[in-house]
């Protein structure tokens, strides 16, 4: 077999050395032949003449051996392939459209596999056993309702991996933004917190030093020690082998470089790359000594290894025991845990991917639906080609029906007609590529997080879907239209031409417009639906203000503060900050919506109980102005004002969904509330003096939120020091002020602290993102649906035109009027769009159940949408016949009927 | 002179091999070779030397090499490989259940 090979190969690849060769031994056999007869006697030029008749025909001879050496099969495929490649050449226009059709539909399906593999399918680089590690969730009844955490605190990371036996190896890792390097130096970068039993999940080995080990991360301190990132040792240390014993300065601590993590190496995070891999247990003793045996702060996620003998299923149910075992545990300890009967603690275990797992956001189900449109995008290409190539067999029967008269094989010319298509696929399988490359950055940006090290588009995984996808397509396209040029009945073909018996055959091509303008109908529809829903969350009112406004937090280092200071810090930066030109107004806070909660229980209120079934308290903090500065209507009663000072009675206003909750039909204004167990019993009565308009913090367009302000001033007589969060209202743009804000506040710092400021727009964007992602990719996929649907319309339309010249001119020769013909020829188009719209509308709504859960307040039954889809397609459907029908009544009557 | 028989279809491989068997030689030999040890009954067809001598070559069962002829010009010898005697071997074998099963049924007759 590997002989065989090796012999074809060097057949073909040494051809003229093959063939050389055999001409020295036929021209040696011949010679000895004739040495032969002259021995027995004969005349030279007698031996020489018999010789040849008894050898015969060295040239028949020659043609047998190479065909003997196995290669008239791949000899005629290279030359059908410079055949199709002549073909391909002659019409540069054809192929050009072919080309440039197969390459925007591969593109698109090019670029989306290499995000939706990324997403959901790729295992992250190095992780060994993949199918076998698992991601662990913990679910629990909380306020009447399940809910899904996948962070844990330390102690229980290490109870379940204790208590489980399912599982042959358990890592708790935590990725986090963190300042890495010292004073001004320092960045915000990228940190991973990991167990030193984390690298064991991976084949990865350190390119540099090596990773730390088990006894470098013990509770309660681990050891000083860290693991650069890949990038990150290029760029900040030039990729210096002299790096490892370097100190590096991460949060408060200093750790001891030891190694450095091989290219392509990220753990398992979608996110960004980490500069460093540090000991969770360093980082947590750093930041809570008691961390170990505490609970409350839950920070860290999971990975575990099921072993290869325990089934998926008994693995979660171990899982969950262990859960279950811990919860009871720290119920025992802490008062405010519901019972483990109530609260129902269990696991689920998930494949590493986020995007498979319980609290995937939509970023997974939304890359794989566009991965959906982005096929149905190629199938309108492909629609598109087929009825190209239809069109192009038509043109070429005469010549087919003369090759077949001439006695080619069909299945020598199927090849030869298939191989043009590969040809034209594979050109559009490359333009492909290149479509991806390009677009792939746009892509990357909308569902993966910046900087994310493999482009999409070259990978291995994506060039071998492509290469597949092309053959198929190449396939697809090309089979029918081939099939249709030889089933030529060949003397009526030869005999007629390609006049008449062309428009004949047009029920496929007509099948394929309809096919493909109901699926743009489709694509359309989606767009709309995507757009309208997008509007619909911009429209959305929060609650607050977003565009006026700067945020401003402090990441304090190197100073401890005891709470007097972080409040006189607290309001020397919120007087600093009123001091900037082009600052309207400034607020102390406590938390950011969608970032941080403040909960302190279900607050107390006098004859009211069970307020915890509710819903969730959300507790915010203010200063005088803060109503002002978020934008927050004051419904009813006052805001705060320079009044609610400590000491002053104590103040409250509440959301107005909590107002309802709490005191249906009463006016709630006046009543009195208190924080419940969780403030101890201590804390004074707040009198309710404003209802406040509700406001998003925790979803968008969710159930409404129960949330209530105190003033700053009393909230710091009761709880000592908040957060010393800074919301600043500007005159103009908000991203114009955040150099100056944060420049001029870094001066009030003490020690290594720094400020971060940042648009309040840019902190709350990424919550409308997904709906954005959705949007930006449904209009651009649909988009180019209309724009491949209308040139198939065009061309289906112009060629039916050009073929019916003759019959066009015969009407107008006889009389019917250019309207009428126009008419005639539009009402063709306008008939295709309107079944086309039909078509699609229906398969858009069977659809709708689906598509439904990913809009934003808004029907997948739109009408607005259906029409304006409808609108549009009309539309497109009389301007691409527009000038074939032009064409059509420009038809001189002498010349149509002369053609014949 | 006797006369001459065509080759059974399929038996040139198996004559090439045996021939090929004893010693490298190169196409004109083998021809020669079989014609002489049939005694001038076996003519092996000169047109289908050829192609036969490449096809065996790609199979791997023999191989060739230039070198010099008797008469001191340059010749492609072609030599058994390990699989064509093997081959040879079992065609060999094959050729003898064939033509003994035919006998077999002709005497019976």
């Amino acid at each position: 077999m590997l002989a065989d090979l090796k012999y074809r190969l060097r057949a073909l690849l040494r051809r003229d050395t093959l063939d050389r060769e055999l001409a020295d031994e036929l021209s040696f056999h011949i010679e000895r032949e004739v040495e032969k007869h002259v021995r027995a006697g004969v005349t030279r030029a007698e031996a020489e003449r018999r010789a040849r008749v008894e050898f015969g025909g060295v040239e028949q001879i020659t043609e047998d051996t190479r065909t003997s050496r196995g290669l008239e099969r791949i000899d005629a495929l290279l030359q059908d392939v410079r055949y199709a490649w002549r073909g391909v050449r002659s019409r540069p226009g054809f192929s050009a459209a072919v080309v440039l059709t197969l390459g925007l539909g591969i593109g698109a399906n090019a670029a989306m596999f290499g995000v939706v593999d990324r997403l959901l399918l790729r295992p992250p680089a190095f992780l060994s056993d993949a199918d076998r590690v698992h991601r662990a969730y913990l679910n629990y009844m909380w306020d009447g309702a399940q809910r899904t955490d996948r962070n844990f605190e330390y102690i229980v990371y290490t109870d379940v991996t204790s208590f489980a036996t399912s599982f042959d190896a358990a890592a708790a890792f935590s990725y986090q933004q963190m300042p890495v390097g010292r004073g001004t130096a320092a960045r915000e970068l990228m940190v991973a917190r990991v167990s030193a039993s984390y690298f064991d999940f991976f084949t990865a080995r350190p390119v540099l030093g090596r990773f730390f080990t088990a006894q470098e991360d013990v509770p309660p301190a681990g050891e000083n020690v860290a693991v650069l990132g890949y990038a990150y040792w290029q760029s900040a240390h030039g990729g210096s082998r002299s790096v490892l014993g370097e100190q590096l300065h991460i949060g408060e601590v200093t750790y001891t470089v030891v190694g450095v993590a091989p290219r392509g190496f990220v753990g398992v995070t979608d996110g960004a790359a980490p500069v460093a891999y540090i000991p969770i247990t360093t980082f947590a003793y750093a930041r809570d000594p008691a961390y170990a045996t505490s609970y409350g702060w839950s920070w860290l996620e999971m990975l575990v290894r099921r072993r290869p003998a325990v089934a998926f299923a008994a693995a979660t149910a171990d899982m969950s025991a262990a859960f279950a075992r811990s919860w009871q545990v720290q119920h025992e300890q802490t008062t405010w845990l519901r019972p483990v009967s109530e609260a129902k603690p269990h696991a689920t275990i998930s494949p590493v991917h986020m995007a498979r797992g319980p609290d995937a956001g939509p970023n997974g189900r939304i890359a794989a639906w566009v991965m959906g449109v982005a096929f149905i995008v190629l199938l309108i290409a492909a629609a598109n080609v087929i009825n190209l190539l239809l069109a192009r067999a038509l043109q070429r029967r005469r010549e087919i029906a003369l090759r077949l008269a001439l006695g080619v094989s069909r299945a020598r010319l199927l090849q030869q007609l298939l191989m043009e298509t590969l040809l034209l696929a594979l050109l559009g399988g490359v333009a492909g590529l290149a479509a991806a490359r390009w677009g792939g950055g746009m892509l990357r940006a909308l569902f993966l997080t910046a900087d994310d090290a493999d482009a999409v588009a070259t990978d291995t995984r994506t060039l071998l879907f492509t290469a597949t996808l092309t053959l198929a397509i190449a396939l697809l396209t090309g089979l029918a239209p081939a099939l249709q040029a030889l089933r030529a009945d060949v003397a009526g073909a030869l005999k007629a031409g390609m006049r008449d018996s062309a428009y004949r055959s047009s029920r496929l091509r007509t099948g394929l417009l309809l096919f493909q303008s109901a699926l743009c109908v489709l694509l359309l529809v989606g767009a709309g639906l995507f757009v309208r829903s997008l509007a619909n969350v911009r429209a959305y009112r929060l609650g607050y203000d977003i565009d006026p406004i700067v945020l401003i937090d402090t990441n304090q280092r190197g100073v401890q503060l005891d709470d007097a200071q972080r409040n006189e810090l607290a309001d020397r930066l919120h007087a600093a900050a009123m001091s900037v030109p082009g600052v309207r107004s400034a607020t102390l806070a406590a938390t950011v919506p969608f970032y941080s909660f403040e909960g302190r229980g279900p607050p107390h209120v006098p004859g009211r109980d069970s307020l915890n079934l509710l819903g969730r308290y959300i507790l915010q903090s203010g200063s005088s102005a803060y109503f002002e500065t978020l934008g927050t209507r004051i419904l009813r009663g006052r805001g705060f004002t320079s009044a609610d000072v400590a000491g002053a009675p104590y103040v409250v206003v509440v959301s107005q969904a909590m107002a309802h909750a709490i005191w249906p039909g009463q006016d709630p204004l006046g009543e009195r509330m208190r924080f419940g167990s969780f403030g101890g019993d201590t804390t004074p009565y707040l009198t309710v003096v404003g209802i406040a308009e509700n406001v998003s913090g925790r979803s968008i367009g969710g159930a409404p939120e129960f949330w209530y302000y105190l003033p700053t001033l009393q909230y710091r007589t009761m709880f000592g020091a908040a957060r010393g969060l800074l919301y600043v209202r500007v005159d103009g743009r908000a991203g114009d002020h955040v150099e100056t804000l944060r420049e001029r506040l870094q001066r009030e710092l003490p020690g290594d602290s720094y400020v971060r400021a940042a648009a309040f727009a840019d902190v709350i964007a990424p919550q409308q993102r997904s709906w954005r992602v959705g949007a930006t990719m449904f209009v651009v996929f649909a988009a180019l649906a209309l724009v491949l649907a209308t040139i198939g319309l065009y061309s289906v339309i112009a060629y039916a035109v050009a073929q019916r010249t003759r019959e066009l001119g015969v009407r107008i020769a006889l009389g019917a009027s250019v309207a009428r013909v126009v008419r005639m020829v539009v009402g063709q188009g306008v008939l295709f769009a309107i079944t086309g719209i039909a078509a699609g509308s229906a398969a858009a709504l069977l659809a709708a159940r689906w598509i439904e859960p990913l809009l934003f307040d808004a029907s997948a039954k739109d009408p607005v949408v259906y029409g304006a889809v409808a609108v549009v397609l009309l539309i497109v459907a009389v301007v691409a016949t527009a000038r074939p029908a032009l064409r059509a009544t420009r038809v001189d009557p002498t010349i149509a009927l002369r053609a014949e | 002179m006797t006369d001459r028989l065509d080759l059974p279809q399929g038996t040139l491989d198996l004559l090439i091999l045996k021939s090929l068997s004893l010693e490298p030689m190169h196409g004109w030999a083998i021809s020669e070779r079989i014609r002489e040890v049939s005694q001038a009954v076996l003519q092996v067809p000169q047109g289908s030397l050829y192609p036969a001598l490449h096809r065996l070559e790609r199979r791997g069962w023999i191989r060739a090499q230039w070198g010099a002829s008797e008469n001191n010009r340059r010749a492609k010898y072609y030599e058994l490989t390990r699989a064509g005697r093997k081959q040879l071997a079992k065609e060999a074998a094959e050729w003898d259940r064939l033509t003994a099963a035919v006998s077999l049924v002709l005497r019976m007759a």
